[in-house]
């Protein structure tokens, strides 16, 4: 034993090389439970590299961009098949900057999802896109294409702060996209902030926010600035020449911004999403009518596929009525090989870029549905969703930290539901560790 | 083997001013070991120790040295290294008759050369100086025998200049130990008195007692006695070090050996007793003899309280061979279940504290190092403590008595002002300042043994650039203003944070403790105070403010897993501290109290 290794590691993910096939389980069955998916598509592409960003995208990779769509689409296809052309009634193409990809190529990616799988009325497809690569045509074309949502990383209103974020765009090119967007279709917007920057003035933040505002997007986004490990914000801020982002500020800024989004009629329904709503605010759980869908899917640690590299994906067996079998309890959390080529290369070799894999016990699943759910402010976790996805009750699981939490102000009951005080929002990490094994 | 063909001789020397270089060469010139020998049994002992877990060493040898056609025993007896253990080397000093003073020519003499010098002296030891080194550049032997000679009298030219690297001289060290070390006296018919100056534990043969012969003889293995303690055993064999134990069924008059005693552990033999036959005791025993006094105290607790028995385990191992660590176990509320070590004094702590990270792999805590308190209660009785918990209600206490020491430094004379201001920081009386030349000086100072467990050593050697060396020996109790000092977090005492101190120093260290806990405690659901108190009068305060804000607010994508892993990690990090009250406490606080240095 030795002394110094004080921080015990995680246990490994499971790497399996060559991985088994994860996309059936032991029995050779697709494992999926047969409700609607979630379809993840990750582009790993960016005109550059934001300092801050630590997501798995590259700059300068143009010549792959052919390759990795047909990557792509082979991998797409071949989970179509392997889980029988599944339901999908949210596809969401993430990175990365999806738009950077020429029009042509989006098209044929989300043929192949049309091909094959079998999407729902209504299905939500959304794509990223930058403020920087957007004019009406371009939109028109993506809305053209059956995208139906658009979410743009706008990040500031300030022209310093998008110039310390390293962003290549300016205030006013927000403004034209947003507009731009709109004019081409979209009726389905969100924009995606960043508060937390080292210094950052409340009242720049709070002149962010009212321009946002101003633009009565369908919905809204707010990240708190992390200072992620291997990227050259990491580096300012060891050398000192960037001040830490500090909690106490970030702490002031967001409840800024939860009073003033809820004076403006948005609905925060998790700790970062906020959106408008159609409906009348009967119900306390009820998600805002533009709520993320896709985003849903994760948070109710429901089913997903990712494709594309260093994309994950999550499939569960269990969900009634299937039948309970010893081999079906274990769901599994996947992730595919993160570097490009790397990704190609294994589709092209093996049909799947799996890197490792994850076998979520029932105890695990619980406590992610614990973790995830919590964060959906207002829906929670219901005692009554829980039993129907764990078969076991809440209380009777985990009725010890549930008790220690709502002592220390963190969560509450309402109604049938378990949810986050106030206070609990910003402690959501504390109230997440609860649930967790140890 | 007659008594004039028998030297006793031991080796005092300042670390390495090449006490052990001069031992090996002695041993290669009488041909007791040769050099093939030398190295293999070092590897032996080396495999002994990995396989067994403990560490073997001679602590005597004799020697075979012929001198104008006689044969002559030398016994070379070692001393221990230092300071903690003044109490050994006296003894292994009153085994013998003569002393050879080590003296690196380039250094000359320093703290630790003079306290056992004294101590040799105060045993009418006859003291061999010589300079060694000489072949070094930087030699200044006749500087150094010009020092010697003002110390002992002896006159600087016939002080052999040796190097016990090359071997130089040396055959003439030896010549002299036969010529001015007396032989030892000694009634060969009176009954045994076997002085015990070492005793360690062998795997195979249990306790080996290290014995020098004063008066009667050992023949066979007849039952034995010591006498300090009253034990009797059952000896398995008597013999000579070779070094190897070389069972020889006897031991005359004035020579020294071992006597492998048939007792289990090195508890039950103490160093400084006397053997005796059980059939015909001496009348008294040899002087000398006080049992084990630990002085120095301090709570030791797993970090991980799974490793509670693990941490027991090695205990019971290192007090093999280590007499003087004591320990029991000990309940804080703080940090669970452990125990409360004694040592002889600061280094032997650190000693140990080494030994069971290095050795065990164990990671430990240990709380602040305590010296035993006389506590005189108000109805007269007394009361020895060995932890700030022990101490009774205040009502109770008439008076706190402390130890006191007299410590020797010595330093160049340029860092005599910063000593002196470290000193009486800390407490201390000048008593003496004697200059050894134009540039050396020793000074002499009484302090509590407090104000030297706690980061004097390195702070003399950083205030002397390493100049200074120091050594230290206690000089009984003194009434003191002491209070104790209580840390609480969140309004709750802690126990293993409480310190003893003198009155006039405990605002400063409460306000020091308040400000180092607040930066080492993270923030926790909660504001959490922090307060110094001397009973219930607070003397410092301030607060960790309440985590406003842990939280993912990120877009993490689908990617559960790695989010799920973080907060994993989180989750070990926050088991890992102590929980106080609701109050997360990391390990390094508890250490923290160790370092209230003087400056910062
Ligand atoms: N040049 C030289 N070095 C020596 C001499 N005697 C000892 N040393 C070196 O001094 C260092 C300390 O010696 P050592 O015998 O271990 O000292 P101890 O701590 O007193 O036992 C070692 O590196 C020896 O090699 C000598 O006569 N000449
Ligand atoms: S555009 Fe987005 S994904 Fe690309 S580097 Fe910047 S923050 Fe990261």
């Amino acid at each position: 034993m030795n002394p110094h290794t004080l921080l015990p590691e995680p246990p490994p993910m499971v790497a399996l090389e060559p991985p088994e096939d994860p996309r059936r389980d032991r029995s050779g069955r697709a494992r999926c439970s047969g409700q609607p998916l979630g379809l993840y598509i990750h582009i790993p592409f960016c005109l550059e590299r934001c300092p801050y960003c630590d997501f798995n995208t590259y700059a300068g990779l143009d010549h792959l961009f052919e390759p990795y769509v047909d990557a792509l689409v082979a991998e797409l296809q071949g989970w179509a098949q392997a889980l029988g052309h599944p339901r999908v009634d949210t596809v969401f193409l993430g990175g990365g900057t999806p738009t950077v990809l020429p029009s042509r190529l989006l098209a044929r990616i989300l043929e192949s999802v049309a091909q094959a799988y079998r999407l729902e009325p209504g299905c939500e497809i959304t794509s990223e896109a930058n403020p920087g690569t957007g004019d009406r045509p371009r939109f028109a074309a993506l809305r053209s294409l059956g995208i139906n949502r658009l979410s743009m990383g706008a990040q500031s209103f300030q022209a310093h702060e998008l110039r310390f974020l390293g962003r290549g765009h300016g205030p006013e090119d927000v403004v034209r996209a947003f507009r731009a967007a709109r004019a081409a279709g979209f009726e389905n917007i969100n924009l995606d902030f960043i508060f937390g920057l080292p210094e950052q003035a409340p009242e720049d933040w709070a002149d962010t926010l009212d321009q946002a505002l101003a633009l009565a997007p369908e919905h809204l986004s707010l990240y708190s600035l992390m200072v992620e490990p291997h990227t050259p914000l990491f580096h300012w801020v060891q050398r000192g020449r960037v001040s830490p982002p500090d909690d106490d500020r970030a702490a002031w800024l967001y409840e800024m911004a939860l009073d003033r989004l809820e004076g403006a009629g948005y609905i925060q329904y998790e700790i970062s999403n906020w959106a408008r709503t159609h409906q009348a605010q009967g119900d306390p759980a009820a998600q805002p009518t533009y709520a993320c869908r896709h985003n849903l899917h994760y948070w109710r640690n429901e089913e997903y596929l990712g494709v594309g590299a260093g994309a994950c994906g999550h499939l569960c067996r269990g969900a009634p009525p299937l039948a309970w079998r010893p081999e079906a309890l274990h769901g599994i959390r996947w992730e595919n090989h993160r570097p490009v080529a790397g990704y190609i290369r294994r589709i092209q070799d093996r049909g799947h870029a799996v890197r490792t894999q994850d076998p979520i016990s029932p105890a695990m699943a619980m406590a992610e549905s614990m973790m995830l759910g919590l964060r959906l402010v207002r829906e929670g976790v219901s005692r009554e969703r829980f039993a129907r996805r764990h078969s076991r009750g809440l209380d009777q699981v985990y009725g010890a930290p549930i008790a220690e939490l709502e002592q220390e102000g963190l969560v509450e009951w309402v109604g049938d539901c378990l949810r986050l005080t106030r206070r609990g929002l910003l402690l959501g990490n504390r109230v997440a560790m609860a649930f967790l094994p140890d | 083997m007659d008594l004039n063909h028998i030297r006793n001789i031991c080796i005092i020397a300042h670390i390495d001013h090449g006490k052990s270089t001069l031992a090996d060469r002695l041993l290669q010139i009488t041909g007791t070991v040769t050099e093939r020998e030398m190295k293999e049994q070092l590897l032996d002992s080396m495999e002994l120790e990995r396989e067994k877990g403990v560490t073997i060493k001679a602590s005597a040898v004799r020697m075979i040295h012929r001198w104008q056609g006689e044969e002559y025993a030398i016994h070379l007896i070692d001393t221990p290294g230092h300071v903690d253990f003044t109490y050994e080397v006296r003894r292994a000093l009153q085994a013998c008759e003569g002393a050879i003073l080590v003296v690196d020519a380039t250094q000359g003499i320093q703290a630790q050369t003079m306290a056992h010098l004294f101590a040799a002296l105060e045993q009418d030891l006859v003291i061999l100086p010589v300079i060694n080194k000489i072949d070094l550049p930087a030699a200044m032997p006749d500087d150094v025998a010009q020092e010697i000679e003002e110390l002992l009298g002896v006159p600087g030219e016939e002080i052999p200049r040796i190097s016990a690297k090359t071997g130089h001289n040396v055959e003439q060290v030896l010549e002299r130990v036969i010529q001015e070390v007396p032989p030892p006296q000694g009634r060969p018919d009176a009954p045994l008195q076997a002085l015990v100056f070492d005793c360690q534990y062998d795997p195979y043969k249990g306790v080996i007692a290290y014995v020098r012969v004063f008066n009667g003889r050992v023949q066979g293995t007849p039952r034995m006695q010591a006498m300090g303690t009253g034990r009797e055993m059952e000896p398995l064999e008597v013999g000579v070090l070779t070094p190897a134990m070389v069972p020889t069924h006897r031991l005359g008059t004035g020579e020294v050996g071992y006597i492998a005693t048939g007792l289990k552990t090195v508890q039950d033999l103490d160093v400084g007793d006397t053997i005796t036959l059980a059939e015909n005791p001496a009348p008294e025993p040899l002087p000398g003899y006080e049992p084990m006094k630990p002085m120095v105290f301090a709570g030791l607790y797993p970090s991980n309280p799974d490793d509670y028995e693990d941490l027991r385990d090695a205990l019971e191992k290192l007090q093999l061979n280590d007499a003087a660590l004591v320990y029991e176990p000990e309940v804080s509320q703080a940090l669970g279940y452990g125990f409360r070590l004694g040592f002889l004094g600061l280094f032997h702590m650190e000693i140990v504290q080494e030994r069971l990270e290095r050795e065990y792999g164990l990671d430990v805590i240990f709380t602040a190092p305590s010296v035993a308190y006389r506590v005189i209660r108000t109805d007269g009785t007394e009361l020895l403590i060995r932890s700030p918990a022990e101490l009774p209600e205040p009502t109770q206490i008439d008076h706190i008595q402390e130890p006191w020491c007299r410590v020797h430094i010595f330093t160049p004379a340029e860092y005599i002002g910063p000593i002196m201001d470290l000193v009486t920081k800390r407490r201390g009386e000048v008593k003496n300042q004697n200059w050894l030349d134009s540039k050396r000086v020793e000074l002499v100072y009484e302090m509590p043994l407090a104000e030297i467990l706690v980061d004097f050593y390195n702070e003399l050697k950083a205030r002397t650039r390493g100049y200074a060396s120091m050594d230290y020996e206690l000089s009984g109790y003194r009434p003191s203003d002491l209070v104790k000092l209580d840390i609480l977090v969140n309004g709750q005492p802690v126990d293993a944070l409480s310190v003893i101190v003198h009155r006039q120093d405990a605002y400063r260290k409460g306000q020091k403790l308040v400000s180092r806990m607040k930066e080492i405690i993270p923030r926790q659901l909660f504001e959490v105070p922090i307060q110094a108190a001397i009973g219930n009068k607070v003397i410092s305060r301030a607060n960790v403010k309440a985590l406003r804000k842990d939280v993912l607010a990120k877009c993490y994508g689908g990617d559960v897993t790695r989010k799920r892993k973080l907060l994993e990690r989180q989750k070990a990090g926050k088991k890992r501290m102590k929980m106080v009250g609701s109050v997360e406490i990391p390990q390094e606080a508890f250490m923290s109290v160790l370092r209230l240095g003087d400056e910062d």
